[in-house]
């Protein structure tokens, strides 16, 4: 029908999470784990090989989104983007991450793209990616015989596409933490037409006390190799009010903390003349003076 | 390459077959089941033309779905929309309104205007809009389309009661 045609693989299908990571623990780097699909499938009709895939289509337990206001939101490895597009839990206490959901690429691979392979795809324009690196939170690893372990966000994207889950871990669940009633936080996303991939995106956090901010985590995507935080913007904005003048100095900082270069979306030029508009318009979504 | 013996219910019917492993639930539709009303546009999930109902209604690309994972699914194309002889609304409305033209992105657009009925009967022009992206049109622009699913909308709303 085209070149853009699947070459030969064996499919595992385990029926539980434990045959799964047996089958991880004895593969190691050999497998490669398929989720939703919607970037594996594209990248090996573009040639990337893999000549054992391990599907998770019959783990349907780990499908969970339940939150609860003392801990917080767990979402399983194979919670799509739609799931979470309808939940008023998740539109209510992490706006941050519905924003990012609800334009996420289109509804049909929302349907079947998972927030966790988003993750672990390690994109640097992974929208709900900046969404959860500034909302912050741990993706839980699973290993045969019981094992498990929490990478925190901020140690998940090591390189471009590369993480720091090792070769016998299957992510399981991605937790975040419960939001306080100062708790703000939105995404924004600049893109041609909203099925592109963004030419940059960003989403912030904020601690808030009245107009002061207490603390802050920002992400901003497609300004380096991995998604990033925003240390030198991040602190001019914890302990101060969040004002006009506060949110220019951040939006000013934010050219410390970026390392964008040009590619077909965007121009590295481009980008750092919006980067701080947009992270200044993030902060002003998310406190509600737009 | 692995093989899968999976039983597939397409259109209300089931099919009991043997799928290789690197086989797309399009590509089983079109060449296996013989059932090409489902369309292969980009095969990267951008076009749509290949977007197939879940039995929940939620539409998927089934160029990036792997058909081995589908076993004891229940799936809808295009052509199985009608009822008996009668069209589903949708497609009455894409004939009313012209909103065909090539025709090739026609089958999952309409799917596509079904899955987004589903879940809201009475969308806005700016949520049909919003729940047709990642559905391209070559031809007619999208105001066509976009006339026909508030059409549609219409007669559905009236049909139930």
């Amino acid at each position: 029908m085209s070149s853009r045609v699947l070459t030969d693989f064996d499919l595992l299908l385990p029926g539980s999470l434990e045959e799964a990571l047996e089958i991880l623990d004895r593969e190691r780097g050999a497998v490669t784990v398929l989720s939703g699909g919607t970037d594996l499938l594209v990248m090996m009709k573009a040639g990337f090989e893999a000549d054992k895939v391990m599907s998770l289509a019959l783990l349907g337990d780990l499908n969970r989104l339940e939150f609860d206001s003392a801990t917080g939101l767990r979402i399983g490895a194979r919670t799509t983007l739609a799931q979470l597009v309808d939940s008023p839990e998740v539109r209510q206490h992490y706006p941050a991450l519905w924003q990012s959901a609800r334009i996420f690429a289109t509804p049909q691979l929302r349907n079947t793209a998972t927030v966790v392979g988003n993750l672990l795809r390690g994109s640097p324009a992974g929208d709900c990616s900046a969404a959860v690196a500034a909302l912050g939170g741990t993706l839980v690893m699973a290993t045969a015989g019981g094992g498990r372990r929490e990478i925190d966000i901020d140690d998940l994207w090591v390189s471009y596409g590369v993480t720091a889950r090792a070769d016998n871990e299957l992510a399981v669940e991605l937790r975040l933490p419960a939001p306080d009633s100062g708790t703000a936080s939105a995404f924004k996303r600049l893109t041609r037409v909203n099925e592109d991939l963004a030419k940059l995106n960003v989403a912030v956090c904020l601690q808030m006390d009245g107009d002061t901010c207490k603390s802050a985590r920002f992400a901003m995507g497609c300004v380096a190799p991995t998604m990033i935080r925003l240390p030198a913007a991040e602190a001019i904005v914890q302990g101060a009010k969040v004002d006009d003048e506060t949110l220019a100095r951040a939006a000013e900082a934010v050219q410390q903390d970026i390392s964008p270069i040009d590619d077909k979306r965007s121009t590295a030029e481009y980008r750092r003349s919006v980067a701080g508009v947009y992270l200044k318009r993030a902060v002003q979504q998310a406190c509600g003076f737009a | 390459m692995s093989k899968h013996m999976i039983t597939l219910n397409v259109n209300g019917e089931d099919h009991d077959i043997v799928v290789a492993s690197n086989k797309t639930l399009l590509e089983v539709l079109r060449e296996q089941l013989n059932m090409p009303d489902t369309k292969y546009g980009c095969g990267t999930g951008e076009c749509g033309a290949c977007s197939v109902l879940l039995e929940d209604n939620s539409a998927i690309n089934s160029c990036l779905t792997l058909a081995a994972t589908m076993d004891g699914k229940k799936i809808t194309t295009a052509s199985g929309l009608e009822k008996g002889d009668k069209l589903h609304p949708v497609q009455q409305a894409f004939i009313d309104h012209a909103a065909v033209q090539c025709g090739f992105c026609t089958p999952g657009m309409v799917v596509k205007s079904v899955s987004l009925l589903a879940k809201n009967p009475r969308p806005t022009e700016q949520e049909i809009r919003e729940g047709l992206e990642g559905s391209i049109c070559r031809c007619t622009g999208y105001v066509k389309i976009v006339n026909a699913v508030e059409a549609a909308s219409k007669a559905m709303a009236g049909t139930a009661g």
